[in-house]
């Protein structure tokens, strides 16, 4: 009994000893689970292939996708009615915004805030006299081309922009521009803006007075008006402009702009040019942001809808790939679902960012159609991306 | 191509009053605000004046040919043809009245609309109604003749909450103002 008590023990013992020792082995290569503590990641720099979506009015927050991978980098803290902006050397983000000391009411804050790009950290807060409440306008809030100015567009219902000194982080003055609106910088100038009376203004800051200049009146402001959401180009110092019809016209901005005459992107397509007439049901440009212009390369991707005048606002449910210098429409991409913004990176292989109604995100490429990375609940508002020119 | 004279008149006038108008006193900018308001209905008498505008079905936009009269609280009721926003009417309020606690804004956009039940147009005034949350009901955006920030009284993506005590959106009324011509 006693033999066999001890031989059942040895072998328990024996047992024991062979499982701890198989589970024992692991442990020996794969290293301790330690106690870990809480961190905060440091943000790459604005990376020329990654885009940035507002969320739109239910869901502000501006986020951060990187288009070659569609994976989220980050958010920039825009809350609704706001404005974002890049500096141009990659330090910072700039955020146009508005404050009330007691939620929706009290004492109303305007301010430019400014946030270093790598650890997302506010680093000032820029007191601007106002601002205007609108959200989805990419050309209310624009940084000149080295940097440091920002102009800030300002409706109290009275028409003016305010300018910060982004250097020494002061607001700097207040130019009144009745009857203009969305502005473009105009490199060693100052600014250019769209006015009602179908001209460009050109606003000129470097005197001690800002002198205001203008075009003669080239677009039909109330009957075929251009779209606030434009494309331009620092370093070309060119302006591409779509009106509601389909026409594209380009500027060259300067101390005096000069406007091409205009072409149709539908006869750019080969079909017959938009028009005006109710019932004339045509291809037609929509959208929020219904441009997005790749300037290396010229070319122009505009969301196109089946309409008449007046659909401006409806989403594209084809992409269309305007080549500027050859006036051609040289690919049309139809999209699975209609899409409301659009946005191209500004690298040598483009991606383009769509998003709409649905807050879905799409990166495609332009030169295949492929979608490369779909992304729910993306956003549905404006996107903005690095240009490096 | 030059179709809609008022809407040009309109835009002449406030341009007109914002250029005249120093914006660095408060003054100035409230009376800006309650000046802009009275503007509108000088409008219909331009616009009398003017040829008399096709309001055949084939001069009609796609809003204005599907527009009922029935019921304000549907997108497609005829003096929303340029709204954007929360129809008050889904919100407590009224046509042209806020819903309890809200503050109507003195300013606006403005659109022409036609009535199906008489085939006139009329200035139809949008006048948001402030100082709550977004009601969130009846979201409509309709875009006739609607156009960009460069000419504001015609654009209903600004918010117009202004010379109101909060500037927060809540919904937006469709005021008639007079006719159109």
């Amino acid at each position: 009994m006693m033999t066999m008590l001890r031989a059942t023990a040895a072998s328990v013992i024996a047992a024991t000893a062979l499982l701890a020792g198989a589970t024992a082995a692991p442990a020996q290569s794969a290293p301790e689970l330690q106690p870990e503590t809480s961190d905060t990641m440091r943000a790459d720099p604005p990376n020329p292939n990654w885009f940035y979506v507002e969320g739109g009015w239910d869901s502000p927050g501006t986020s951060i996708f990187d288009g070659l991978t569609g994976k989220m980098k980050g958010l920039v803290d825009t809350a609704r009615l706001t404005d974002f902006a890049i500096d141009p050397a990659g330090r910072y983000y700039y955020v146009a915004e508005s404050l009330w000391s007691r939620r929706d009411r009290g004492t109303r804050q305007d301010m430019v805030t400014v946030y270093d790009t790598r650890d997302m950290k506010r680093q000032a807060e820029i007191t601007i006299p106002g601002r205007i409440l609108i959200g989805a306008r990419k050309n209310n809030f624009v940084i000149s081309d080295d940097g440091r100015w920002a102009f800030v567009y300002n409706l109290d219902p009275a028409s003016s922009v305010n300018i910060v000194d982004l250097a020494a982080r002061k607001f700097r003055s207040n130019v009144e521009l009745p009857g203009c609106a969305s502005m473009m910088p105009n490199p060693g100038i100052g600014f250019s803006a769209l006015c009602s009376d179908g001209s460009l203004a050109t606003v000129d800051v470097t005197g001690k007075k800002p002198a205001i200049t203008r075009t003669a009146p080239f677009f039909q402001a109330t009957d075929d008006p251009i779209f606030d959401n434009y494309a331009y180009d620092l370093a070309k110092k060119q302006a591409v402009f779509l009106t509601y019809t389909g026409l594209i016209y380009t500027a060259a901005i300067a101390a005096q702009p000069v406007v091409a005459q205009p072409f149709s992107i539908q006869a750019a397509a080969g079909l017959r040019p938009g028009d005006t007439k109710p019932l004339d049901v045509n291809w037609m440009p929509g959208g929020r942001q219904p441009m997005a212009l790749h300037r290396p390369s010229g070319h122009m991707f505009v969301l196109m809808h089946m309409g008449e005048m007046w659909t401006h606002k409806e989403s594209g449910t084809e992409i269309w790939d305007v080549d500027l210098a050859a006036k051609k429409v040289v690919r049309r991409l139809p999209l699975k679902e209609p899409m409301n913004n659009i946005a191209v990176t500004q690298t040598a292989a483009p991606l383009l960012f769509v998003d709409g109604e649905g807050r879905k995100g799409w990166i495609i490429d332009p030169a295949t159609g492929e979608k490369k990375h779909e992304i729910e609940n993306a956003g549905g508002g404006v996107i903005t991306v690095v240009d490096p020119s | 191509m030059k179709l809609f004279d008022a809407d040009a008149i309109g835009e002449t006038i406030l341009r007109r009053l914002a250029g005249r108008t120093s914006r660095r006193g408060i003054l100035s900018r409230a009376g800006l605000a309650l000046v802009a308001a009275p503007v509108f209905p000088l409008l219909p008498v331009s616009r009398a004046q003017a040829s008399k505008p096709d309001r055949s079905a084939e001069a009609k936009t796609a809003f204005a040919r599907n527009a009922q009269s029935k019921d304000d609280t549907k997108c497609d009721y005829w003096r929303y043809c340029a709204i954007d926003g929360a129809l008050c009417t889904c919100c407590g309020g009224g046509i042209h009245s806020c819903p309890p606690g809200a503050e109507p804004s003195p300013v606006s956009w403005v659109g022409t609309c036609i009535n199906p039940d008489d085939g006139k147009a009329y200035l139809i005034a949008y006048r948001d109604c402030c100082g709550k949350p977004a009601c969130g009901q009846c979201g409509c955006d309709n875009t006739d003749r609607e156009t960009q920030l460069y000419t504001p009284q015609l654009n209903n993506d600004v918010i117009w909450c202004f010379g109101t005590s909060s500037m927060e959106y809540h919904c937006s009324t469709a005021v008639l103002v007079g006719a159109a011509g």
